[in-house]
């Protein structure tokens, strides 16, 4: 006989609300039912009463922790419907405030998840570490979390010399940290034990799901949109995409690990060559025509939809969010798996649920 | 074994906190704290109420006055970079809690653009 047990929309372990009715048969999960809807504020009808220079902020707010990149992929997408070339220092700037926005979003996570399997001193160091890379995102764009670095037709905000040797002091600091936790994470005898083997993916079976991000690459799939997307200025930095092949929680958690390092050396080599000039165009005039833009988020990858009609309006704006593509392959992952690491499953995907709600 | 490294390591550091209302640490240079507004120069124009995202800012040239919802202002500089006056700017002061909601500032002088010459 099963039992449906509630899983959120409140839950110690997970800060967002959503909701998963689990049927338990035996302590073991065999159906998983979701429910989506408690934080919806409707913020992609809320655009039009701004214009699509105001919107940038907005699109900002749809998450707190890569609001960076929502606005630089936001930025993108109308500059492609007024097809206007920005300038070359302005889009190296958008990569170094990316990868940063990345690597303070995976630290975050991987502090998080330490919590959910009951590792406390872990999540405090990781927190630590964070803290250094938002310090550096204050000193860069002024602002901790919604950084209003990006605008249509550029960069507002240029990196000094004084910051760039910040930048690249504290990511010095920072690798010999993350390669501390990285120990911990990957051959600490309690953790293995509790995520080799758990909410395990295949490759083929993650790629059929439509998943994204690094539960994509946790499975053996090497995609992603830095490689595959139409911003060549990733392809021109040396960029490696993270895979391994476990396809499990453990898996996923070392995928996100070498994305950390892999993000330290853009930044790097953003810096190295970060070419001079203007950082902003100036965009006349009002958008029409639709465009399309992709960019990585540390989730995964997200799809911007914009229309313009020819007023300072835009007629619409969707946003496909990563979590929202990662929600089926935990309905395909949660089966099989105890109530008690029920938890830990629905961590490693992730789940930025005010991102998913809008 | 990582961790136990960390954790001893961590018994002889001194704690990564500040005890905040007796230390307080400097803002960084580049901090958006409030927005600060020269009167002196101001034209009444206006575009920084245009621009404005969140509509804090309102611009009333009857009474010669600008106002800004300090509450509502979310420092995204677009009045700082939009002023063709230079009028406005950032400091790297937060706002201290409980300030007051409204900044409301009497612009003293204003030079109106004067008409151009009829020929």
């Amino acid at each position: 006989m099963t039992t449906v047990i509630p899983f959120g929309p409140q839950h110690p372990v997970l800060p967002e609300p959503v909701s998963l009715k689990l049927e338990i048969d035996n302590d073991v999960v065999v159906g998983v039912l979701p429910s989506l809807g408690y934080v919806h504020r409707g913020l992609e009808k809320f655009i039009d009463t701004k214009d699509y220079n105001q919107t940038m902020y907005i699109c900002e707010r749809i998450c707190g922790i890569c609001s960076g990149i929502h606005g630089i992929t936001y930025s993108r997408a109308v500059e492609k419907l007024f097809d206007v070339e920005i300038p070359e220092r302005a889009q190296y700037l958008r990569v170094i405030n990316s990868e940063l926005c990345r690597i303070h979003s995976h630290l975050l996570w991987l502090g998080l998840f330490a919590d959910g399997f009951g590792f406390e001193s872990l999540f405090y160091e990781c927190w630590k570490y964070r803290e250094d890379v938002l310090d550096l995102l204050e000193r860069f764009t002024g602002n901790r979390v919604i950084h209003s670095m990006s605008k249509v037709g550029g960069a507002s905000r240029d990196l000094t010399k004084e910051q760039i040797d910040q930048i690249l002091k504290t990511l010095d600091d920072l690798e010999p940290k993350v390669k501390n936790i990285e120990k911990v994470f990957v051959n600490n005898y309690t953790v293995k034990k509790r995520l080799v083997g758990l909410g395990v993916m295949s490759k083929q079976l993650a790629y059929e799901a439509g998943t994204a991000g690094p539960t994509l690459r946790g499975s053996g799939n090497a995609v992603d949109v830095r490689n595959t997307a139409d911003w060549d200025i990733y392809r021109d930095l040396g960029f490696k995409t993270a895979t391994e092949k476990e396809g499990d929680c453990y898996g996923r958690t070392k995928v996100r690990i070498d994305e950390i390092y892999e993000s330290i050396k853009l930044v790097r080599n953003a810096i190295s060559k970060l070419p001079d000039g203007e950082i902003a165009t100036r965009v006349k005039g009002f958008p029409t025509g639709e465009a399309i833009m992709r960019a990585e988020q540390p989730r995964g990858e997200v799809v911007y939809y914009v229309k313009g009609n020819g007023t300072k309006n835009l007629e619409r704006l969707k946003v496909r969010t990563p979590t929202f593509a990662n929600i089926p392959s935990l309905l395909l992952m949660l089966p099989g798996v105890k109530l008690a690491d029920v938890p830990i499953v629905v961590l490693t995907i992730d789940p930025c649920i005010s991102c998913t709600e809008r | 074994m990582g961790m136990l490294n960390l954790v001893l390591a961590n018994v002889s550091r001194k704690p990564a906190t500040r005890l905040y209302p007796f230390e307080v640490r400097a803002p960084f240079k580049e901090f958006k704290g409030r927005i600060v507004f020269n009167p002196d120069n101001c034209i009444l124009c206006g575009l920084c109420q245009k621009k404005c995202p969140p509509d804090a800012i309102t611009v009333t040239k009857a009474d010669k006055t600008w106002e800004l919802n300090v509450f509502r202002c979310i420092m995204c500089t677009e009045c700082v970079n939009g002023c063709p006056k230079d009028c406005i700017s950032i400091s790297n002061e937060r706002a201290k809690t409980g300030a007051k909601e409204f900044i409301k500032i009497v612009v003293p002088k204003v030079d109106t653009p004067k008409a151009a010459p009829s020929k």
